[in-house]
């Protein structure tokens, strides 16, 4: 399941000494461990948080953060699972810090848009759109369905992580994902070709 | 092409689709979704979709087109919150000595001397003018450090806005410094003790002397001001300007024809000083050889006076035993007050204090002692006492609510940062103390009287705003987080209450009174400064 992105490749057990090396103060070490993950740290921020100052800042944040913590860290699980953690707690009280009316974004939030996408429009939106594009669009998204997004597809955490970090019942993660993608499609939709948006016909279970 | 178009089949909707892809159905319902798409080619088509699209997303999330910058390149080192700790601790200090040395001290024995019984103290900075008598050298010596550690701490705070001009920044501040600098360093002759300093019997320092050492002793003369911070200090020579000392024991045996300025934890005088003295000690010993010239302000655990002050005596004491003449008016708050047969007191004694002074037969008093017991605490029998709690708790109330329409971002930012507890206290201590500081430097100085005057009222206002963000916490842990406006004004509602019926206890409410006031303080500093420098919060 790990298909975090990191640069280059450490071996399990290379990564065991240097977290062991970290731990005991060994700055090389850290400086080993920085340089590995900070680039796929970064643009894990990059993705959740608008500015690029603010991905900045919390790269460095988030990895204070993993030095202070480090001793916390259950070696039995996966480090990148626990970086992504670390990091994703930092980025979600980010937002949730800067949203002003938090009350805009959960009310209606249960309400999940009932019409179905048409495969072959949802095809030619995919055709049309660039990463570039794509990585725009999300970024207009509201913030919780742009951490669920991430979490998921960029992370890779599981349903149970993503419904922990932003505080929802794991019932409620397949539902903020789907509206997520719902969301992004509009986004899309809009910006892009002038398609319009989701038009299918509702059907229910 | 959709799916409704076949009437016969129980379709699945999108939801379930996607948590099929994902796995996160369980067997039996898995199984039934994949019997349906196996006999039911739309469903097919909308799961593909949706697969194609997790890999769309996959993809165009992964895809790395930007490089980490450079800045970044490096791994961030043990935080350098510590060098700003320090610098705001300097600020303190150096702002706590010279609020008190030059400007309280002198102000409250400039009211007590004025007549004053109670004095508005605002009114007192605004002609501080006339209190900085004889205090040049130090005053500028006091502003360089204040202004330079402010600078830093700007510096420090901004220097995330100033990535790259930091080395500027810092350039620009060093040569400010140096500017300041040469009037206060060249007017005095500077000493290090190695670990200790004598000046021997017989010399003569021409001009200003500081020094700084674990033992100092002063034998010769000193034609200036003689400034001292050393474990001890004793003064045998004739200083002909003022003594101005920190330590923990200072004897002054010798002549001082200013003024003596002391603060530590012991203190003798057995000379005779020409202006005023202001102590600031555990235990206070003035000699039967003693005599001071003019007034004598003192704040002391124990003290005895037993030698000659030709001025007002102005006594925050624990215990005060007098035996010596005091040629004016005593004022004299305390616990204990003895008076004993050799004691004279020429003009006016005031004394306030838990209990009844004992005066001995024999003192001659040039008029009976006017004796305040004051009643401690509130009258909490009255109905109209807790009335007014209702009405306090009602503006605190509205305050909040004013806070929370006018400013949800602030209110919201302040909120979070109340949760992180200690960061949030620690801050506040500081700032509630560094503030008024920083303000009265800001009256006195180069800043100006306007921001002075500025940065008192917005402290006092934060002072008030504190409870605020404290009752903001307090609701939610009671009410929990529920989110919007609602929820937000009764988690203040409800924290407010709490922490005004807190505030009330008997003894133990004034100490939350403290608290909160720490606490909240500390909440919209973190605020205020997450906005100017996220670096800090995570540094906290």
């Amino acid at each position: 399941m790990d298909r975090r992105k990191t640069t280059g490749a450490m071996s399990e057990a290379d990564l065991a000494q240097v977290l062991s090396q970290v731990r005991a103060g060994d700055a090389d070490a850290w400086g080993e461990l920085y340089r590995q993950y900070a680039p796929a740290i970064f643009r894990f921020c990059r993705r959740l948080l608008p500015a690029r100052e603010d991905a900045e800042d919390a790269t460095t944040e988030i990895f204070m953060k993993v030095r202070q913590k480090l001793g916390t860290y259950d070696s039995s699980r996966p480090f990148t699972a626990w970086l992504y953690k670390v990091a994703s707690n930092h980025c979600w009280d980010t937002l949730r810090r800067r949203r002003i009316r938090q009350d805009l974004e959960t009310g209606d939030v249960d309400a999940l848009p009932l019409e179905h996408p048409d495969p072959g429009q949802l095809e030619r939106l995919q055709n049309e759109h660039t990463s570039k594009e794509v990585r725009a669009g999300l970024a207009k998204l509201p913030d919780r369905a742009r951490m669920a997004l991430v979490l998921r597809y960029y992370a890779d955490m599981s349903y149970d992580e993503i419904a922990d970090t932003l505080g929802v019942r794991r019932a409620f993660v397949g539902v903020l994902l789907l509206r997520a993608r719902h969301q992004l499609r509009d986004a899309l939709g809009q910006s892009g070709t002038g398609m319009a948006a989701t038009a299918g016909s509702g059907r229910k279970t | 092409m959709s799916a409704s178009d076949d009437p016969m089949v129980n379709h699945f909707d999108e939801v379930t689709g996607l948590l099929y892809l994902e796995g996160q159905l369980d067997e039996d319902h898995a199984g039934e979704v994949a019997a349906h798409v196996a006999s039911c080619p739309a469903c097919g088509q909308l799961l593909r979709a949706l697969e194609k699209e997790s890999v769309w997303l996959r993809e165009s999330l992964a895809t790395d087109d930007e490089p980490i910058p450079a800045h970044l390149m490096a791994a961030p080192q043990r935080n350098s919150a510590h060098w700003g700790w320090i610098a705001a601790f300097g600020l303190c200090a150096g702002g706590l000595y010279t609020l008190w040395n030059g400007i309280v001290a002198p102000s409250i024995a400039g009211l007590s001397q004025g007549g004053f019984s109670q004095g508005n103290v605002l009114t007192m900075l605004l002609f501080q003018g006339t209190f900085w008598k004889g205090w040049d050298a130090m005053r500028s010596l006091m502003e360089f450090l204040a202004m330079a550690t402010l600078g830093s701490l700007v510096i420090w705070l901004l220097r995330k806005q100033w990535r790259h001009f930091t080395p500027i920044a810092f350039v620009m501040g060093a040569v400010a410094a140096a500017l300041t600098l040469p009037p206060a360093a060249a007017a005095a002759d500077v000493e290090h003790g190695d670990p200790s300093y004598t000046l021997s019997a017989g010399q003569e320092i021409r001009n200003d002397l500081i020094v700084a050492a674990d033992r100092t002793r002063i034998d010769g003369d000193v034609d200036g001001d003689l400034i001292v911070f050393s474990n001890s200090l004793t003064v045998n020579g004739h200083i002909k300007g003022d003594v101005l000392a920190f330590g923990s024991a200072i004897r002054v045996n010798g002549p001082v024809d200013g003024n003596v300025r002391v603060f530590c934890q012991a203190f003798s005088l057995s000379s005779a000083v020409g202006k005023n003295v202001t102590v600031w000690t555990g235990a206070f010993e003035l000699d039967e050889k003693s005599a001071i010239g003019g007034s004598l302000t003192m704040f002391s655990g124990t003290s005895e006076l037993n030698g000659k002050v030709a001025g007002d005596l102005l006594a925050y004491s624990g215990s005060l035993e007098i035996n010596g003449s005091l040629g004016r008016n005593a004022a004299i708050r305390g616990d204990r007050l003895i008076i004993g047969s050799a004691a004279e007191i020429q003009g006016q004694t005031k004394y306030t204090g838990r209990r009844q002074p004992e005066v001995a037969s024999g003192a001659k008093l040039g008029s009976p002692i006017q004796v305040t017991i004051p009643k401690r605490g509130p009258d909490y029998s009255r109905v109209a006492y807790y009335w007014h709690r209702v009405l306090f708790w009602g503006a605190s109330f509205l305050f909040g609510l004013m806070v929370l329409i006018l400013a949800p971002g602030f209110f919201v930012d302040a909120g979070q940062a109340a949760k992180r507890v200690g960061p949030a206290i620690g801050f506040g201590i500081l700032f509630l103390f560094a503030t008024p500081i920083a303000a009265v430097i800001a009256c006195v100085t180069i800043v100006g009287l306007g921001v002075g005057i500025t940065a008192f009222l917005l402290w006092g206002i934060a002072i008030y705003a504190a409870q605020i963000f404290v009752a903001s916490w307090v609701g939610e842990k009671l009410l929990g987080e529920k989110v919007g406006m609602g929820p937000a004004i009764g988690r203040l509602a409800l924290g407010l209450a709490i922490i005004r019926v807190l505030m009330i206890v008997p003894y133990a409410g004034p100490l939350v009174a403290f608290c909160v006031v720490a606490w909240g303080i500390g909440a919209i500093v973190l605020a205020l400064h997450r906005k100017v420098s996220p670096q800090l919060t995570a540094a906290a």
